[in-house]
């Protein structure tokens, strides 16, 4: 009897626990108690994401890999997507905190981080526009994309 | 029989006296000036590998000149340091506000044994340390090409520092024990890149006054060359950029060649922070240079972080 009611507390203490701990990341940061992911989170995996697209890319760019223009089309699908979901995920009361790189500059020149994004869109529209088939043909469109990496990180990101 | 109170009174006397000979500024003489013809479009490299513009180029807005401006050398920025807050100085052709009144031989004094032309010694934050290991022709070369760039009006306020640091003299002792021609590192085979690798690294590029520590005079820990060090800007820290240096570990030569020219480093990552004005100026450089400067740091002693 004894051991029933105790094994029955440490259940339903494990219970208890199980449905607290939920996912580690947000619980000691949300403000609410919705398990929605932590934009901070979201937006550290989106431009992770868009490295991995640069980098087999950069390296056809550089003459080190040959070219391979499906690849290339793939990359510039993901840097459309993450461009047309990063705007969201900056919201006000995200500024630090996960060990974020978004500069404060997002916040204050909230116009010119827009601006920057746009220009990130635009040129990768423009090199899906033009679907390179050779290197020759995608330099010049390409090459451009990577210029708005840098320009945005320049003025928005901080390096611990 | 002399009073112990007199020979004290003495010692003092003579030390002061030493003390004073010894951090009187020596500038060169008008004899040690090589016979060369300054050439300003050699200047010009010098200039970026140099990285003249990043201090002492004026501020925009609050932020550090762009594009054009970087060849507006009216100063003013503002550096921030434990010592206090040194405020960077004109160097535009202006004749008043500027050095355009300088002979080549001021130059000189100011760029390799920072000694100002009315005989005063300058702060290191003027990293005159690093400049006094490049060759003199360069130095005349680049006078020729700071010649040819616009006069600016202005001169910045003199430095807010704390005491002692307000102290000018005291840098001449400090030079005794911190400035010299000699290299920093001795390489056994002479490879050209690295040679000339060196030269740029050690001497123009001054890249060891942020990357290496200093101890607590403040002088470079030679024994711990580019293994990085806490950012004299503000927080964090300046990467080791020794071939043990965990960031670049696994980069290649042509990796940090590229990583110079570009921005990008191999995971297409960028390049942020205080090194961003750096790269820049290092992408004004030729190709092989970047080289030059990648093959160095392959060869220089791994320093663990």
């Amino acid at each position: 009897m004894y051991v029933a009611r105790n094994l029955s507390l440490v259940i339903a203490a494990l219970v208890l626990l199980g449905a607290c701990s939920g996912k580690s990341e947000n619980s000691v940061v949300a403000e609410d108690d919705e398990p929605q992911e932590d934009p901070r989170h979201e937006r550290h995996e989106l431009m992770e994401g868009v490295g991995k697209a640069a980098k087999p890319v950069g390296k056809m760019l550089k003459g080190e890999i040959d070219y391979d223009a499906e690849v290339v089309m793939t990359s510039l699908q993901t840097w459309h997507d993450a461009s047309t979901d990063l705007g969201e995920l900056f919201p006000v009361g995200s500024e630090t905190g996960m060990d974020t790189e978004a500069a404060p500059a997002i916040w204050e020149d909230r116009p010119g981080f827009e601006a920057a994004i746009t220009e990130f869109r635009k040129s990768v529209e423009a090199a899906m526009a033009a679907a390179p088939t050779t290197l020759e043909a995608a330099k010049p469109v390409v090459g451009p994309v990577f210029q708005t990496c840098k320009g945005c990180h320049d003025s928005y990101r901080i390096e611990d | 029989m002399i009073s112990a109170a007199r020979l004290i009174i003495a010692v003092l006397f003579f030390g002061a006296l030493a003390a004073w000979w010894v951090t009187e500024p020596r500038p060169l003489d008008p004899e040690d000036l090589p016979d060369h013809l300054a050439d300003a479009s050699a200047g010009e490299l010098v200039f970026w590998a140099g990285g003249c513009a990043s201090c002492h180029a004026s501020p925009v807005d609050g932020n550090r000149a762009k594009d054009d401006d970087k060849l507006l050398l009216g100063g003013g920025l503002e550096l921030d340091t434990p010592y206090g807050v040194f405020r960077v100085p004109n160097i535009s052709s202006h004749e008043d506000d500027g050095i355009g009144r300088w002979s080549t031989l001021e130059f000189i004094n100011a760029m390799q044994l920072g000694i100002s032309p009315d005989k005063r010694h300058y702060y290191p934050s003027f990293p005159y340390t690093s400049y006094a290991k490049m060759a003199v022709e360069d130095i005349m070369d680049l006078r020729a090409y700071l010649r040819t760039l616009p006069a600016v009006s202005g001169k910045p306020a003199e430095h807010s520092l704390g005491f002692p640091w307000t102290l000018r003299r005291g840098i001449g002792a400090w030079k005794f024990r911190y400035l010299s021609n000699d290299p920093v590192l001795l390489f056994e085979a002479s490879d050209g890149a690295v040679k000339r690798g060196q030269e740029l690294v050690e001497g123009m590029g001054h890249c060891g006054e942020c990357h290496t520590p200093r101890d607590i005079f403040g002088g470079v820990k030679k024994n711990r060359w580019l293994a990085g060090a806490p950012n004299p800007e503000g927080s964090g820290s300046i990467p080791n950029i020794t071939p043990a240096g965990e960031n670049t570990v696994d980069w290649s030569a042509s990796d940090i060649a590229y990583y110079l020219e570009s921005g990008f480093t191999p995971e297409y990552d960028t390049v942020g922070g205080s090194m961003v004005a750096v790269q820049e100026n290092m992408a004004m450089l030729p190709k092989a240079d970047r080289e030059a400067i990648a093959a160095y740091l392959k060869a220089i002693p791994a320093v663990q972080d």
